[in-house]
Protein backbone atom coordinates (compact mmCIF):
# COMPACT_ATOMS: atom_id res chain seq x y z
CA UNK A 1 0.00 0.00 0.00
CA UNK A 2 1.23 3.48 -0.84
CA UNK A 3 0.23 6.26 1.57
CA UNK A 4 0.50 9.83 0.26
CA UNK A 5 1.14 12.53 2.86
CA UNK A 6 1.12 16.23 1.97
CA UNK A 7 3.51 18.47 3.89
CA UNK A 8 2.08 21.64 2.31
CA UNK A 9 -1.47 22.46 1.17
CA UNK A 10 -2.27 20.74 -2.15
CA UNK A 11 -5.52 20.52 -4.04
CA UNK A 12 -7.23 17.29 -2.86
CA UNK A 13 -8.61 16.47 -6.31
CA UNK A 14 -5.13 16.59 -7.84
CA UNK A 15 -3.69 14.42 -5.08
CA UNK A 16 -6.52 11.92 -5.64
CA UNK A 17 -5.59 11.78 -9.31
CA UNK A 18 -1.96 11.22 -8.36
CA UNK A 19 -3.03 8.35 -6.11
CA UNK A 20 -4.96 6.79 -8.99
CA UNK A 21 -1.96 7.12 -11.25
CA UNK A 22 0.31 5.43 -8.69
CA UNK A 23 -2.23 2.65 -8.20
CA UNK A 24 -2.20 1.99 -11.93
CA UNK A 25 1.59 2.09 -12.13
CA UNK A 26 2.42 -0.18 -9.20
CA UNK A 27 -0.66 -2.33 -9.01
CA UNK A 28 -0.89 -1.83 -5.26
CA UNK A 29 -3.40 0.26 -3.34
CA UNK A 30 -2.70 3.97 -2.93
CA UNK A 31 -4.56 6.45 -0.77
CA UNK A 32 -4.16 9.84 0.80
CA UNK A 33 -3.05 9.58 4.42
CA UNK A 34 -3.68 13.24 5.20
CA UNK A 35 -1.88 16.53 5.72
CA UNK A 36 1.05 16.85 8.08
CA UNK A 37 3.39 19.70 8.83
CA UNK A 38 7.09 20.09 8.20
CA UNK A 39 9.13 19.43 11.38
CA UNK A 40 9.93 22.55 13.34
CA UNK A 41 13.24 24.27 12.60
CA UNK A 42 13.38 23.26 8.94
CA UNK A 43 13.38 25.97 6.34
CA UNK A 44 13.19 25.88 2.55
CA UNK A 45 15.08 24.90 0.52
CA UNK A 46 15.01 21.64 2.44
CA UNK A 47 17.67 19.01 2.71
CA UNK A 48 15.68 16.21 1.07
CA UNK A 49 17.13 13.37 3.13
CA UNK A 50 16.75 15.21 6.45
CA UNK A 51 13.15 16.15 5.67
CA UNK A 52 12.14 12.66 4.56
CA UNK A 53 13.66 11.06 7.62
CA UNK A 54 12.32 13.63 10.10
CA UNK A 55 8.80 14.02 8.70
CA UNK A 56 6.00 12.61 10.86
CA UNK A 57 5.03 9.13 9.77
CA UNK A 58 1.42 7.97 9.47
CA UNK A 59 0.27 4.56 10.66
CA UNK A 60 1.92 2.00 8.38
CA UNK A 61 2.14 -1.74 7.96
CA UNK A 62 5.52 -3.34 7.38
CA UNK A 63 5.18 -3.47 3.59
CA UNK A 64 3.58 -0.02 3.19
CA UNK A 65 5.41 2.91 1.60
CA UNK A 66 4.84 6.56 2.37
CA UNK A 67 5.23 9.34 -0.19
CA UNK A 68 5.63 12.89 1.11
CA UNK A 69 4.61 15.80 -1.10
CA UNK A 70 5.98 19.26 -0.56
CA UNK A 71 5.50 22.36 -2.69
CA UNK A 72 8.68 24.00 -1.42
CA UNK A 73 12.04 23.49 -3.16
CA UNK A 74 14.73 20.99 -2.16
CA UNK A 75 18.41 21.77 -1.84
CA UNK A 76 20.72 20.45 -4.58
CA UNK A 77 23.19 17.89 -3.27
CA UNK A 78 26.95 18.34 -3.48
CA UNK A 79 28.41 14.96 -4.43
CA UNK A 80 32.00 14.04 -5.27
CA UNK A 81 31.12 13.98 -8.96
CA UNK A 82 29.29 17.32 -8.99
CA UNK A 83 26.06 18.95 -7.89
CA UNK A 84 23.02 16.76 -8.27
CA UNK A 85 19.69 18.44 -9.08
CA UNK A 86 17.29 17.19 -6.41
CA UNK A 87 13.68 16.45 -7.25
CA UNK A 88 13.12 14.06 -4.39
CA UNK A 89 14.59 11.46 -2.09
CA UNK A 90 13.99 7.79 -1.44
CA UNK A 91 15.11 5.36 1.19
CA UNK A 92 16.37 2.43 -0.89
CA UNK A 93 14.51 -0.68 0.16
CA UNK A 94 12.88 1.42 2.86
CA UNK A 95 9.49 3.00 3.47
CA UNK A 96 9.97 6.73 2.91
CA UNK A 97 10.03 8.74 -0.29
CA UNK A 98 9.71 12.46 -0.88
CA UNK A 99 9.06 14.61 -3.93
CA UNK A 100 8.68 18.32 -4.47
CA UNK A 101 6.16 20.06 -6.67
CA UNK A 102 8.16 23.32 -6.64
CA UNK A 103 8.25 24.76 -10.14
CA UNK A 104 4.88 23.23 -10.98
CA UNK A 105 2.23 25.92 -11.23
CA UNK A 106 -0.79 23.72 -11.76
CA UNK A 107 -0.53 20.26 -10.24
CA UNK A 108 -3.39 18.84 -12.28
CA UNK A 109 -1.95 20.11 -15.54
CA UNK A 110 1.51 18.72 -14.76
CA UNK A 111 0.25 15.54 -13.17
CA UNK A 112 2.21 13.29 -15.52
CA UNK A 113 5.52 14.85 -14.66
CA UNK A 114 4.80 14.86 -10.93
CA UNK A 115 3.54 11.29 -11.20
CA UNK A 116 6.74 10.28 -12.96
CA UNK A 117 8.85 11.74 -10.16
CA UNK A 118 6.66 9.98 -7.60
CA UNK A 119 7.01 6.67 -9.44
CA UNK A 120 10.75 7.15 -9.66
CA UNK A 121 11.21 7.70 -5.95
CA UNK A 122 8.76 4.96 -4.95
CA UNK A 123 10.56 2.63 -7.37
CA UNK A 124 13.74 3.18 -5.34
CA UNK A 125 11.79 2.16 -2.23
CA UNK A 126 11.20 -1.16 -3.99
CA UNK A 127 14.91 -1.47 -4.76
CA UNK A 128 14.72 -0.45 -8.40
CA UNK A 129 17.79 1.33 -9.76
CA UNK A 130 18.16 3.82 -12.58
CA UNK A 131 17.36 2.52 -16.03
CA UNK A 132 18.96 2.85 -19.47
CA UNK A 133 15.62 3.26 -21.25
CA UNK A 134 14.59 6.94 -21.59
CA UNK A 135 10.90 5.96 -21.66
CA UNK A 136 11.12 4.30 -18.25
CA UNK A 137 10.20 6.21 -15.09
CA UNK A 138 13.47 5.00 -13.54
CA UNK A 139 15.54 6.98 -16.05
CA UNK A 140 17.62 9.62 -14.18
CA UNK A 141 15.26 12.53 -13.43
CA UNK A 142 17.68 15.32 -14.37
CA UNK A 143 17.82 14.28 -18.04
CA UNK A 144 15.83 16.26 -20.66
CA UNK A 145 13.77 13.26 -21.77
CA UNK A 146 12.49 12.67 -18.23
CA UNK A 147 10.63 15.95 -18.37
CA UNK A 148 9.29 15.41 -21.87
CA UNK A 149 5.87 15.39 -20.35
CA UNK A 150 3.24 14.58 -22.91
CA UNK A 151 5.16 12.29 -25.18
CA UNK A 152 5.91 9.71 -22.52
CA UNK A 153 3.48 7.67 -20.48
CA UNK A 154 3.95 7.19 -16.79
CA UNK A 155 5.25 3.70 -16.93
CA UNK A 156 8.24 1.44 -16.37
CA UNK A 157 10.19 -0.39 -19.04
CA UNK A 158 9.55 -4.13 -19.41
CA UNK A 159 12.41 -5.26 -17.18
CA UNK A 160 11.61 -2.80 -14.44
CA UNK A 161 7.92 -3.74 -14.65
CA UNK A 162 8.77 -7.38 -14.06
CA UNK A 163 11.02 -6.50 -11.13
CA UNK A 164 8.48 -4.06 -9.75
CA UNK A 165 5.62 -6.54 -9.90
CA UNK A 166 7.76 -9.19 -8.23
CA UNK A 167 8.93 -6.85 -5.49
CA UNK A 168 5.73 -4.90 -4.87
CA UNK A 169 3.52 -7.96 -4.70
CA UNK A 170 5.85 -10.13 -2.63
CA UNK B 1 47.02 -11.95 -7.83
CA UNK B 2 45.90 -13.68 -4.67
CA UNK B 3 49.33 -15.33 -4.20
CA UNK B 4 51.13 -11.99 -4.05
CA UNK B 5 48.59 -10.05 -2.02
CA UNK B 6 49.09 -9.90 1.74
CA UNK B 7 46.81 -12.29 3.65
CA UNK B 8 43.46 -10.79 4.62
CA UNK B 9 42.95 -10.85 8.37
CA UNK B 10 39.34 -10.51 9.36
CA UNK B 11 37.93 -9.64 12.75
CA UNK B 12 34.39 -9.50 14.07
CA UNK B 13 32.66 -6.29 12.92
CA UNK B 14 34.76 -5.81 9.75
CA UNK B 15 32.91 -4.84 6.58
CA UNK B 16 33.90 -6.84 3.55
CA UNK B 17 32.67 -7.40 0.01
CA UNK B 18 31.82 -10.92 -1.06
CA UNK B 19 32.11 -11.08 -4.89
CA UNK B 20 28.74 -10.98 -6.64
CA UNK B 21 26.94 -10.84 -3.28
CA UNK B 22 27.61 -7.39 -1.92
CA UNK B 23 28.64 -5.81 1.34
CA UNK B 24 28.79 -8.19 4.30
CA UNK B 25 29.75 -7.84 7.95
CA UNK B 26 31.90 -10.38 9.77
CA UNK B 27 29.78 -11.69 12.64
CA UNK B 28 32.07 -14.40 14.01
CA UNK B 29 35.38 -16.17 13.51
CA UNK B 30 35.33 -19.60 15.13
CA UNK B 31 36.88 -23.04 14.84
CA UNK B 32 34.66 -25.96 13.89
CA UNK B 33 35.23 -29.63 13.24
CA UNK B 34 34.02 -30.73 9.83
CA UNK B 35 34.57 -34.30 8.56
CA UNK B 36 37.32 -34.89 11.10
CA UNK B 37 39.15 -31.69 10.20
CA UNK B 38 39.41 -28.69 12.46
CA UNK B 39 38.82 -25.55 10.41
CA UNK B 40 38.45 -21.90 11.26
CA UNK B 41 35.29 -20.45 9.72
CA UNK B 42 34.51 -16.80 9.11
CA UNK B 43 30.78 -16.08 9.27
CA UNK B 44 29.61 -13.26 7.02
CA UNK B 45 26.17 -11.67 7.15
CA UNK B 46 25.02 -9.79 4.08
CA UNK B 47 23.92 -6.30 5.14
CA UNK B 48 21.20 -6.04 2.52
CA UNK B 49 19.04 -8.95 3.63
CA UNK B 50 20.86 -10.70 6.45
CA UNK B 51 21.81 -13.81 4.47
CA UNK B 52 24.58 -15.75 6.23
CA UNK B 53 27.55 -17.52 4.65
CA UNK B 54 30.38 -19.38 6.39
CA UNK B 55 33.75 -19.40 4.65
CA UNK B 56 36.86 -21.35 5.76
CA UNK B 57 39.45 -18.75 6.74
CA UNK B 58 42.04 -20.32 4.43
CA UNK B 59 39.76 -19.79 1.42
CA UNK B 60 38.66 -16.24 2.13
CA UNK B 61 41.19 -14.71 -0.21
CA UNK B 62 40.88 -17.34 -2.91
CA UNK B 63 37.14 -16.67 -3.10
CA UNK B 64 37.86 -13.00 -3.64
CA UNK B 65 36.54 -11.56 -0.38
CA UNK B 66 38.03 -8.09 0.12
CA UNK B 67 37.71 -5.08 2.38
CA UNK B 68 35.10 -2.46 1.44
CA UNK B 69 36.47 0.34 -0.77
CA UNK B 70 37.33 3.69 0.79
CA UNK B 71 36.64 7.27 -0.31
CA UNK B 72 39.87 7.32 -2.40
CA UNK B 73 38.70 4.34 -4.42
CA UNK B 74 35.28 5.97 -4.83
CA UNK B 75 37.04 9.02 -6.27
CA UNK B 76 38.98 6.71 -8.61
CA UNK B 77 35.70 5.21 -9.80
CA UNK B 78 34.33 8.66 -10.61
CA UNK B 79 37.58 9.57 -12.39
CA UNK B 80 37.39 6.36 -14.42
CA UNK B 81 33.76 6.95 -15.38
CA UNK B 82 34.59 10.50 -16.37
CA UNK B 83 37.56 9.44 -18.53
CA UNK B 84 37.01 8.96 -22.26
CA UNK B 85 37.64 5.21 -22.14
CA UNK B 86 34.28 4.51 -23.70
CA UNK B 87 35.26 1.56 -25.82
CA UNK B 88 33.18 -1.60 -25.68
CA UNK B 89 34.02 -4.83 -27.43
CA UNK B 90 31.41 -6.16 -29.83
CA UNK B 91 32.55 -9.75 -29.44
CA UNK B 92 29.94 -11.01 -26.98
CA UNK B 93 32.04 -13.99 -25.87
CA UNK B 94 35.05 -11.88 -25.00
CA UNK B 95 32.78 -9.34 -23.35
CA UNK B 96 30.99 -11.93 -21.30
CA UNK B 97 34.26 -13.55 -20.18
CA UNK B 98 35.84 -10.26 -19.16
CA UNK B 99 32.68 -9.07 -17.41
CA UNK B 100 32.42 -12.22 -15.32
CA UNK B 101 36.06 -11.81 -14.33
CA UNK B 102 35.62 -8.14 -13.49
CA UNK B 103 32.57 -8.87 -11.37
CA UNK B 104 34.36 -11.47 -9.26
CA UNK B 105 37.96 -10.23 -9.20
CA UNK B 106 37.95 -6.63 -10.32
CA UNK B 107 37.00 -4.86 -7.12
CA UNK B 108 34.91 -1.71 -7.13
CA UNK B 109 36.69 -0.48 -10.26
CA UNK B 110 35.79 -3.72 -12.03
CA UNK B 111 32.12 -3.12 -11.23
CA UNK B 112 32.41 0.40 -12.62
CA UNK B 113 34.02 -0.99 -15.78
CA UNK B 114 31.11 -3.40 -16.31
CA UNK B 115 28.53 -0.66 -15.74
CA UNK B 116 30.31 1.77 -18.07
CA UNK B 117 30.94 -0.74 -20.84
CA UNK B 118 27.33 -1.94 -20.89
CA UNK B 119 25.98 1.61 -20.65
CA UNK B 120 28.14 2.58 -23.65
CA UNK B 121 27.00 -0.51 -25.53
CA UNK B 122 23.37 0.36 -24.86
CA UNK B 123 23.94 3.58 -26.79
CA UNK B 124 24.39 1.40 -29.86
CA UNK B 125 21.49 -1.01 -29.31
CA UNK B 126 19.30 -2.27 -26.44
CA UNK B 127 21.10 -4.78 -24.25
CA UNK B 128 20.09 -8.44 -24.50
CA UNK B 129 18.34 -9.90 -21.45
CA UNK B 130 21.39 -11.59 -19.94
CA UNK B 131 23.50 -8.49 -20.18
CA UNK B 132 20.68 -6.37 -18.91
CA UNK B 133 20.57 -8.58 -15.83
CA UNK B 134 24.33 -8.35 -15.49
CA UNK B 135 24.12 -4.57 -15.80
CA UNK B 136 21.45 -4.37 -13.09
CA UNK B 137 23.43 -6.66 -10.84
CA UNK B 138 26.69 -4.71 -11.33
CA UNK B 139 24.85 -1.44 -10.75
CA UNK B 140 23.29 -2.74 -7.55
CA UNK B 141 26.66 -3.96 -6.21
CA UNK B 142 28.32 -0.67 -7.17
CA UNK B 143 25.61 1.37 -5.43
CA UNK B 144 25.86 -0.63 -2.21
CA UNK B 145 29.66 -0.53 -2.15
CA UNK B 146 29.89 3.18 -2.97
CA UNK B 147 27.29 3.91 -0.30
CA UNK B 148 29.47 2.03 2.19
CA UNK B 149 32.66 3.70 0.91
CA UNK B 150 31.27 7.23 1.07
CA UNK B 151 29.15 6.60 4.15
CA UNK B 152 26.23 8.10 2.23
CA UNK B 153 22.67 6.91 1.52
CA UNK B 154 22.40 4.65 -1.56
CA UNK B 155 20.36 7.38 -3.27
CA UNK B 156 23.40 9.69 -3.23
CA UNK B 157 25.77 6.87 -4.15
CA UNK B 158 23.78 6.05 -7.28
CA UNK B 159 23.47 9.71 -8.26
CA UNK B 160 27.23 10.12 -7.77
CA UNK B 161 28.09 7.92 -10.71
CA UNK B 162 24.94 8.58 -12.74
CA UNK B 163 25.79 12.28 -12.84
CA UNK B 164 28.79 11.21 -14.92
CA UNK B 165 27.05 8.55 -17.01
CA UNK B 166 23.96 10.71 -17.63
CA UNK B 167 25.20 14.32 -17.54
CA UNK B 168 22.44 16.80 -16.57
CA UNK B 169 20.72 18.58 -19.42
CA UNK B 170 22.23 16.31 -22.08
CA UNK B 171 20.83 13.27 -23.86
CA UNK B 172 23.01 10.20 -24.27
CA UNK B 173 24.59 10.04 -27.73
CA UNK B 174 23.57 7.52 -30.37
CA UNK B 175 26.51 5.42 -31.50
CA UNK B 176 27.30 3.57 -34.68
CA UNK B 177 28.88 0.16 -35.23
CA UNK B 178 31.92 1.81 -36.84
CA UNK B 179 32.83 3.46 -33.56
CA UNK B 180 33.05 0.06 -31.90
CA UNK B 181 34.48 -1.93 -34.78
CA UNK B 182 37.92 -0.34 -34.85
CA UNK B 183 40.40 -1.23 -32.14
CA UNK B 184 41.06 1.70 -29.87
CA UNK B 185 44.86 1.74 -30.34
CA UNK B 186 44.58 1.85 -34.11
CA UNK B 187 42.16 4.77 -34.12
CA UNK B 188 44.32 6.65 -31.64
CA UNK B 189 47.37 6.28 -33.86
CA UNK B 190 45.41 7.45 -36.89
CA UNK B 191 44.16 10.44 -34.98
CA UNK B 192 47.71 11.41 -34.01
CA UNK B 193 48.93 11.12 -37.59
CA UNK B 194 52.33 10.21 -38.97
CA UNK B 195 53.68 13.73 -38.77
CA UNK B 196 53.12 13.97 -35.05
CA UNK B 197 54.62 10.55 -34.48
CA UNK B 198 57.67 11.96 -36.25
CA UNK B 199 58.49 8.70 -37.92
CA UNK B 200 60.21 10.24 -40.92
CA UNK B 201 62.39 12.64 -39.02
CA UNK B 202 64.08 10.48 -36.42
CA UNK B 203 65.13 7.40 -38.30
CA UNK B 204 67.55 7.80 -41.10
CA UNK B 205 68.41 4.63 -42.93
CA UNK B 206 71.16 4.21 -45.47
CA UNK B 207 69.86 3.34 -48.96
CA UNK B 208 71.72 -0.02 -48.92
CA UNK B 209 70.07 -1.06 -45.66
CA UNK B 210 66.68 0.08 -46.88
CA UNK B 211 66.90 -1.96 -50.04
CA UNK B 212 67.69 -5.17 -48.15
CA UNK B 213 65.12 -4.49 -45.49
CA UNK B 214 62.15 -6.36 -46.90
CA UNK B 215 63.73 -9.80 -46.72
CA UNK B 216 64.88 -9.92 -43.09
CA UNK B 217 61.53 -8.44 -42.00
CA UNK B 218 59.84 -11.80 -42.59
CA UNK B 219 62.38 -13.79 -40.58
CA UNK B 220 60.97 -13.30 -37.07
CA UNK B 221 57.48 -14.32 -38.21
CA UNK B 222 58.72 -17.61 -39.54
CA UNK B 223 60.07 -18.39 -36.12
CA UNK B 224 56.61 -17.92 -34.71
CA UNK B 225 57.23 -14.64 -32.89
CA UNK B 226 55.11 -11.76 -34.26
CA UNK B 227 57.14 -8.83 -35.57
CA UNK B 228 56.55 -5.54 -33.78
CA UNK B 229 54.07 -3.40 -35.69
CA UNK B 230 55.84 -0.05 -35.40
CA UNK B 231 59.21 -1.15 -36.76
CA UNK B 232 58.24 -2.08 -40.31
CA UNK B 233 56.19 1.10 -40.60
CA UNK B 234 59.06 3.24 -39.40
CA UNK B 235 61.58 1.63 -41.65
CA UNK B 236 59.31 1.39 -44.64
CA UNK B 237 58.55 5.08 -44.93
CA UNK B 238 61.95 6.36 -45.91
CA UNK B 239 62.57 3.32 -48.09
CA UNK B 240 59.63 4.29 -50.30
CA UNK B 241 56.70 2.05 -51.33
CA UNK B 242 58.80 -1.07 -52.02
CA UNK B 243 59.17 -2.14 -48.42
CA UNK B 244 55.54 -1.50 -47.40
CA UNK B 245 53.89 -4.63 -48.77
CA UNK B 246 56.51 -6.86 -47.12
CA UNK B 247 54.60 -7.52 -43.87
CA UNK B 248 51.36 -8.14 -45.80
CA UNK B 249 52.96 -10.71 -48.08
CA UNK B 250 54.65 -12.50 -45.26
CA UNK B 251 51.39 -13.01 -43.29
CA UNK B 252 49.80 -15.74 -45.40
CA UNK B 253 53.02 -17.75 -45.39
CA UNK B 254 52.67 -19.40 -41.99
CA UNK B 255 48.98 -20.13 -42.65
CA UNK B 256 49.76 -21.88 -45.91
CA UNK B 257 52.43 -23.93 -44.23
CA UNK B 258 50.19 -24.90 -41.34
CA UNK B 259 47.24 -26.09 -43.44
CA UNK B 260 48.78 -29.17 -45.05
CA UNK B 261 50.03 -30.33 -41.66
CA UNK B 262 46.58 -29.97 -40.09
CA UNK B 263 44.51 -31.52 -42.88
CA UNK B 264 45.53 -35.16 -42.75
CA UNK B 265 45.48 -35.29 -38.96
CA UNK B 266 42.14 -33.53 -38.35
CA UNK B 267 39.92 -33.55 -41.34
CA UNK B 268 36.95 -31.99 -39.56
CA UNK B 269 38.86 -29.14 -38.00
CA UNK B 270 38.95 -26.98 -41.11
CA UNK B 271 35.18 -26.91 -41.89
CA UNK B 272 34.44 -26.19 -38.24
CA UNK B 273 36.65 -23.17 -38.22
CA UNK B 274 34.98 -21.93 -41.39
CA UNK B 275 31.55 -22.17 -39.79
CA UNK B 276 32.56 -20.27 -36.73
CA UNK B 277 33.78 -17.18 -38.50
CA UNK B 278 30.48 -16.13 -40.13
CA UNK B 279 28.68 -16.75 -36.84
CA UNK B 280 30.90 -14.29 -35.07
CA UNK B 281 30.39 -11.84 -37.88
CA UNK B 282 26.61 -12.04 -37.64
CA UNK B 283 26.50 -11.39 -33.93
CA UNK B 284 28.62 -8.38 -34.37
Amino acid sequence: MIRVVTLDPHEPAAVQKLCRLLYQAFGVGCDMAGDMSVPAGMTAPFDAEALAMAAPIPKLYADDRVLYLTSRPLKDRALISGTAPTHGFAQYGGQRALITTAGVKDLEASLKLVGRHAMHQLGHCWDLHHCLDPRCAMYPPWTPSFGANDAIFDTFCREKSEQKIRLAKS
Amino acid sequence: MSDLAPPLKLAVGDRVVYPNQGVCRVTSVEAKEVAGQRLVFVTLRREEDGAVVMVPEAKVQAIGVRKVAGPEEAAQVVAFLRSDSDHATLDWKARSRSNVERMSQGGVLGLAEVVKELAVLSELRPLPTKERELYDSARHLLVTELAAALNAPPCDAEDTFDLVLFPPGRERPKRTVEEFARPRDESDLDAIGDDLLDLDADIEIAPEEAAGDAEPAAAPEEDGAPAPAAKPKAKAKPAAAKAKPAPKKSKPKPAQKAKPAAKPAKGKAAPKAKKQSPKGGKKR
